[in-house]
């Protein structure tokens, strides 16, 4: 432990800033009210560097300014200045030349002569901002000049001089595309480069100008994947979107199925720790995964960045996990996507849609994290969305006490004030419903009809609406439910809600045909038809229509079977059975409702029907004068339908027809193939322009040969020029011992072992992983290693080094 | 095509303020602009719009009042490009002073114009670590130095070598200024004639609190901001300890990585040493950076979800707040009661005495109040959502403090002064009062489920069964309580609490040690023995949040 100093001068020093502080303020940037333009010019004129830095600044000032100010004038003065020695004011010129050179290309090729002599200056730096610039005029004319400068500056000493070569590239392709080929060799001679930087820059300006020339990636891939922790995160995240095209392209998916043995599911169990157990017993066969080993070696090397501060990176790893092997290693991701929830709110949303997305995919690996996906009132309806979204797919996924806090959690939201937040917790809980088991669904589902008594009539139409495609779906569980429902007419005012409920008992119509409600409901019903809304009076017509129907479909079938009887045919006699005895049982079900008399229904079968022809008779009356010209025309359509009694057909197919299933998916199943951290993805409404899917598999036997990725690696370190400042020292001489004949280990398990423990060891980047775990990986690569056996010697090497 | 075509910011009034096209002919910003406002208030970061052409996904960050956006015709990476405007933000607050202003921006052009040219060269992002820009952007002659804490002039005295510690195994020969620090993150020759060390901890809280006071989610997002101000390339270890958390859970690394969850870490930190040793080394960047981030769940990593008493024993808040709503005759007023948590103040506490701060410099600034011997409260407001559909809140009675009622946010917020704020604790009862032409008109056809009883029998769970029973009191008791449940529609769903409180922390955890290496630091003589300082703050920002 440390003291701390107290014996510094703390007052005095602040002192000395204040004066300082002063000072600056009386400095060289006081007066920022414009000047005329002579004067301008006169300063820039001026062999005073402070004065010339001064004129400098205002220029700029005045291009940038809200309005902006005419500056083209000042071009030869400005040009001029490079002239002067003084560094300090080449930024400024160079950014101004730059801004220019477009409107006044012919002012702008006088400066060409003075950049190029930058080109060769003793500083790097400068050297570095003299090809920035220069390829950043955009004067289609000097394209030749530019690529012969960056053919220059690609085997410069400098590393910063080759990294501005890299992006000179971009423009230099973007300035003349006919420049496109000798580009394409700069930048493959840049991709081997040594400096982290430059190759991250490089692999840059790859995708930008060429990013389907795989085979210029082979004989680096095995280095770029090395050098991909040091890379900053602009380079990681562009190796990493071309690695994993890449290696969707080149290494074709091998797949096993091994039964499981003892050993594999201890190893299982590592991969699986914090899966749900009932994931991992599908079966005594499993699918297991052929990773490559180079596969491997880039998803390995890739796992440190899940600790990099920058979003993207993250999003970047959890894709090429995602998409390369969603079992081995996707759930060290999770993780560091759960933690992206704490970023600032822009970046939250559009994390929120990329957790969504592996969601879909892989909704158990979030069962854990459901806490944070908890709904705060100050978040707004973007964030909200998705996190309902979210709580629903791992719903089914989570255990007792997790599904009860979520739909205690979806049922808090149902209450709110807001309303589109009502409607989609009341949907939530609807699709919560229909994808777990029957007892959660059960649960869901009486929820539900708690919220039909709220006051609020937007919760209880939407719920209703909800309830509805629930029945729907698994009709014959819920006849009681429709019962219970029908109940509520009594006292339900949600227009949406009656309509709902009448539908449903008329589609229910059918069901049990003598024990049905349905025309007591219409009898009950058509009592208060007067008060009704519309759309409620719709559904009664309907309603009526159908009870008619079926009545009149039984009696039909009861006239054919009697009919059949007495042309003594015995076997349709099933048919008329069927039809009576059931009336006894369910009686006591809506007894004691204000349906007195549908007891006395089932003895006097020809009373019955007289009073369904009855009621029909009086909804169509009623349908009759009713204002809206809509349901009186419907009221003529089903009146003529049922005109016939003995012809049923026509009205059956049209009125009875089998209703599909509703299906409610997941607001962002339609977005479900999108790629991972894409911008359509986040936007929703299809791919946009220049949207790139990730490519499919190679197919076996189709992918480049892997002999490719071997060579590159040893050519490169004789091929380099100068020192390579981050190759550890370790590597470097396990090179030399491969390189050397003397030295080749006779393919024997355990010299090798021991030596690619060495280069872990020395390679402090790429040890992240523990100890052990390697060593289990190791054994994994000796099996694979043996289909290897046979090729060359670097191979080999390669395998060892990773 | 991953390339940034232009940026743009725009000060609080929406006038433009800086325009830097990079490539491309993407639309002006006075295009734009208008575009990009016509959505919905509550506008999200990636806006795609089709009246343009061709169409074009637009993204926005606002920081510091200021709004920058940046437009793209392509599918780009949108993590990718809100990173990038973070960092861009972030680059001119180093160089311009935070926070940043807009009267700084226009007076500073050269400065924003080099900042923006250099950290994407035409549209490709290349450099996003702003102490580096240091390096490379002209600000001119004794402009910004002071700023940048470099009081002592810049002078190239040689034979300081910035060398990488050995961690980072990337040791270069030469490196003159010229050549580029050989730390991306650092700038090169860094003097100060004062060195001084501050770690900060800030931890922002996000509790969830059901209505029986029993916690849903408690989290505390925590980041360390690291200030400094060494000369040469100091390389530091900084260690943490949990304060007694997760004790006998493996080694001093495991333990501090169940309170540390999910970590993220700025890339000068060694993930190796971390990893096995559970302490941060790292070469820090000069200046002010954010060092590390991560979240700790304060309800502890395996809490049983079973146990239902209302028990805050794991999660102790310096203040509980409690709700309770549908009070007076006819339901129209709703209590707020906010109470000072005594005992787990005076454990934290305990908890907290620094090493490091032994003494009263150890804590910047040096104020009376707020070390972590007595942590003090500041900022106690408590923000409550009334809903929509309520007209007025005719009454709102503090006991201490000052309420007020806004029209239009709908929240009433209440704001306590912390030395009023006694131990006794404080009410705030409001009133509110629904739209008048539903208090008598509706009453008659009130959708009261009264008459009802329930025999869906599928399934009783004991909620259901409270229900029935509710229900059927509700009917027993007539047109009063009937009014009540009218009124249920007009009382707030939830509170929000924000404090903030200084030298405490709610994770517990404590800095342990700052030490600086002597053998793998280079420039920093080794007699010079940094002042240190240490500051521990957590804050709710309308984070806790109780529901009723």
């Amino acid at each position: 432990m440390e003291s701390i100093r107290w014996d510094l001068p703390l007052t005095q020093l602040k002192a000395r800033d204040l004066t300082l502080e002063a000072a600056k303020d009386v400095g060289p940037r006081k007066s920022t009210r414009p000047l005329p333009a002579a004067q301008i010019k006169k300063m820039l004129d001026s062999r005073n560097e402070r004065d010339v830095l001064d004129g400098l600044r205002r220029v700029v000032a005045m291009q940038y300014a809200n309005p902006p100010q005419p500056t083209l004038t000042f071009f030869p003065a400005v040009l001029k200045t490079l002239s002067n020695p003084y560094p300090s004011t080449r930024p400024l010129v160079y950014n101004y030349l730059i801004h220019h050179a477009e409107a006044d290309p012919d002012t702008a090729l006088l400066s060409i002569n003075t950049i190029q002599k930058s080109l060769s200056d003793s500083n790097p730096r400068v050297r570095a901002m003299a090809l920035k610039t220069m390829s950043g005029i955009r004067v289609p004319v000097i394209s030749q000049i530019v690529s012969l400068a960056i053919k220059k500056g690609v085997s410069d000493l400098s590393p910063l001089v080759r990294k501005a070569a890299a992006l000179a590239c971009v423009k230099c392709v973007r300035l003349d595309p006919t420049t496109r080929p000798q580009v394409e060799d700069y930048i493959e001679a840049l991709l081997a480069d040594k400096q982290y930087y430059v190759a991250g820059a490089a692999v840059q300006a790859f995708m930008e100008v060429c990013p389907d020339r795989l085979d210029m990636i082979h004989p680096v891939y095995r280095r770029l994947c090395k050098m991909v922790v040091d890379m900053d995160e602009w380079g990681q995240l562009a190796l990493m979107k071309l690695l994993t095209v890449y290696s969707r392209k080149c290494f074709p998916r091998r797949t096993k199925r091994v039964k499981r043995a003892a050993t594999q599911e201890q190893r299982a169990k590592d991969f699986y720790e914090d899966l749900e157990p009932g994931q991992e017993t599908k079966a005594d066969y499993e699918e297991v995964e052929f990773i490559d080993p180079d596969l491997d070696l880039f998803l390995k090397s890739v796992q440190p960045l899940l600790s990099s501060r920058n979003s993207a990176v993250i999003v970047a790893v959890t894709r090429a996990y995602l998409y390369l092997s969603p079992t081995n290693y996707l759930h060290h991701a999770i993780g560091p996507l759960i933690a992206l929830l704490r970023a600032p709110h822009d970046i939250k949303q559009v994390a929120l849609c990329n957790i969504v997305q592996v969601c879909l995919i892989q909704p158990a690996h979030f069962t854990s994290y459901f806490r944070h996906f908890l709904i705060h009132s100050t978040e707004g309806p973007n964030v909200w969305r998705l996190k309902l979204e979210i709580l629903t797919l791992i719903f089914p996924y989570s255990g007792k006490e997790v599904q009860d806090l979520i739909l205690a959690e979806l049922e808090h939201f149902s209450k709110g004030h807001d309303a589109q937040l009502v409607r989609e917790s009341v949907r939530a809980i609807g699709r919560c419903a229909q994808s777990s088991s029957s007892t959660t669904s059960r649960r869901c589902l009486s929820l539900l009809l708690k919220q039909i008594h709220s006051a609020d009539s937007n919760l209880v139409g939407e719920a209703m609406e909800v309830i509805r495609h629930l029945i729907q779906r698994s009709p014959d569980e819920h006849r009681k439910t429709v019962i219970r429902l029908a109940k509520n007419l009594d006292s339900l005012t949600s227009a949406t809600a009656r309509a709902s409920i009448v539908w449903l008992v008329g589609e229910f119509a059918g069901y049990d045909t003598d024990n049905n409600i349905a025309a007591d409901v219409l009898r009950i019903l058509v009592k208060g038809y007067a008060d009704e809304s519309d759309e409620v009076r719709a559904q009664i017509v309907l309603l009526g229509a159908k009870v008619y129907l079926h009545h009149l479909n039984a009696k039909n079938a009861k006239r054919k079977a009697l009919d059949a009887l007495n042309s003594g045919q015995s076997p349709q006699q099933n048919s008329s059975t069927v039809l009576s005895p059931s009336g006894e049982e369910e009686e006591g079900g809506f007894g004691e409702d204000a349906f007195a008399q549908s007891g006395p229904q089932p003895e006097e079968e020809q009373e019955k029907q007289h009073i369904i022809d009855l009621l029909y008779q009086h909804v169509m009356l009623l349908a009759r004068y009713t204002p809206s010209y809509d349901l009186r025309d419907r009221a003529r359509l089903f009146r003529s339908l049922l005109a016939i009694e003995s012809s049923t057909e026509l009205a059956s197919l049209l009125l009875l027809a089998p209703k599909p299933v509703p299906q409610a998916p997941s607001p962002s199943e339609a977005r479900k193939d999108l790629t991972l951290g894409s911008a359509s993805l986040v936007i929703g409404e299809g791919p946009l322009r220049g949207y790139e899917a990730i490519p499919d598999w190679v197919e076996e036997g189709r992918e480049p040969d892997p002999k490719l990725r071997d060579d590159g690696g040893r050519e490169e370190y004789v091929a380099g020029g100068n020192k390579s400042v981050n190759a550890a020292a370790g590597a470097r001489l396990d090179e030399a011992l491969a390189s050397d004949p003397g030295y080749r280990p006779e393919a024997s398990g355990a010299p090798r072992k021991e030596k690619t423990l060495d280069a872990w060891l020395d390679e402090e980047e790429e040890s992240e992983e523990t100890e052990s775990e390697d060593e289990e990986e190791e054994t994994d690569d000796e099996e694979e290693e043996s289909e290897y056996e046979t090729d060359s010697e670097e191979d080999e090497r390669a395998g060892l080094v990773k | 095509m991953s390339a940034i075509e232009a940026l743009y910011i725009f000060d609080e009034h929406n006038s433009l303020l800086f325009n830097h096209v990079y490539t491309g002919r993407p639309p002006p910003p006075s295009t734009l602009l208008p575009l990009y406002l016509q959505q919905a208030s509550p506008r999200r970061s990636v806006t795609y719009i089709t009246s343009t052409s061709p169409p074009t996904t637009i993204f926005s960050v606002i920081q510091d009042n200021l709004l920058f956006l940046s437009p793209t015709p392509h599918d780009t990476e949108p993590l990718l490009v809100l990173e990038f405007l973070h960092r861009f933000a972030d680059a001119l607050e180093e160089f311009l002073g935070s926070p940043l202003l807009a009267t700084k921006i226009t007076a500073n052009y050269d400065i924003v114009a080099q900042v923006a040219a250099e950290m994407a060269d035409s549209g490709v992002v290349c450099q996003g670590e702003a102490n580096a820009l240091r390096d490379v952007v002209e600000t001119g002659p004794g402009v910004l130095n002071n700023l940048l804490g470099k009081v002592g002039l810049p002078g190239g005295s040689p034979g300081i070598q910035p060398v990488g510690g050995s961690g980072l195994a990337r040791p270069l020969a030469q490196s003159q200024t010229s050549q580029g620090s050989a730390i991306p993150w650092r700038r090169s020759n860094v003097r100060h004639t004062s060195n001084e060390l501050y770690v900060d901890i800030v931890e922002t809280l996000s509790v969830t609190l059901a209505p029986s006071g029993r916690p849903l989610s408690a989290f505390a997002h925590g980041s360390i901001a690291f200030t400094s101000k060494v000369s040469g390339v100091p390389d530091l270890l900084l260690s943490l300890s949990t304060g007694g958390k997760g004790a006998g859970m493996g080694t001093r690394g495991d333990q501090l990585r169940t309170v540390m969850e999910r970590a993220v870490f700025h890339p000068c930190v060694r993930l190796n040493t971390w990893k096995k040793e559970g302490v941060l080394s790292f070469v820090p960047p000069d200046g002010r950076f954010a060092l590390c981030g991560y979240e700790t769940d304060l309800l502890g990593p395996d809490i049983a979800l079973t146990i239902n008493k209302p028990s805050s024993s794991n999660l102790s808040l310096p203040v509980n707040i409690e709700i309770t709503t549908g009070l007076g005759s006819s339901g129209t007023e709703f209590e707020v009661r906010a109470k000072q948590d005594s005992s787990s103040r005076s454990a934290a506490a305990a908890s907290l005495q620094s090493n490091l701060g032994s003494g009263r410099g150890g804590f910047r600034g040096g104020a009376p109040t707020g070390d972590s011997k007595s942590p003090a409260l500041d900022d106690l407001t408590i923000h409550i959502p009334i809903p929509p559909n309520v007209r007025n809140v005719s009454e709102m009675r503090p006991t201490k403090g000052e309420a007020h009622w806004n029209p239009a946010e709908g929240t009433v917020e209440w704001k306590i002064p912390p030395k009023d704020f006694g131990p006794g604790g404080a009410v705030l009862r409001c009133t509110v009062q629904g739209i008048l032409s539903d208090e008598d008109a509706d009453m008659g056809v009130t959708n009261g489920m009264t008459a009802t009883t329930y025999d869906y029998d599928d399934d009783a769970p004991g909620t259901y069964q409270s229900e029935k029973t509710a229900s059927s009191t509700v009917a027993t008791n007539g047109t009063s309580s009937r009014k009540a449940d009218k009124n249920k529609d007009l009382m707030p769903t939830s509170a929000t609490l924000s404090f903030g409180m200084k030298g405490w922390l709610a994770s517990g955890l404590k800095v342990e040690s700052l030490l600086v290496d002597t053998k793998k630091s280079r420039g920093l003589g080794a007699e010079i023995r940094p002042y240190k300082g240490v500051k521990y703050l957590t804050v709710s920002r309308q984070g806790v949040e109780i529901r009723c």
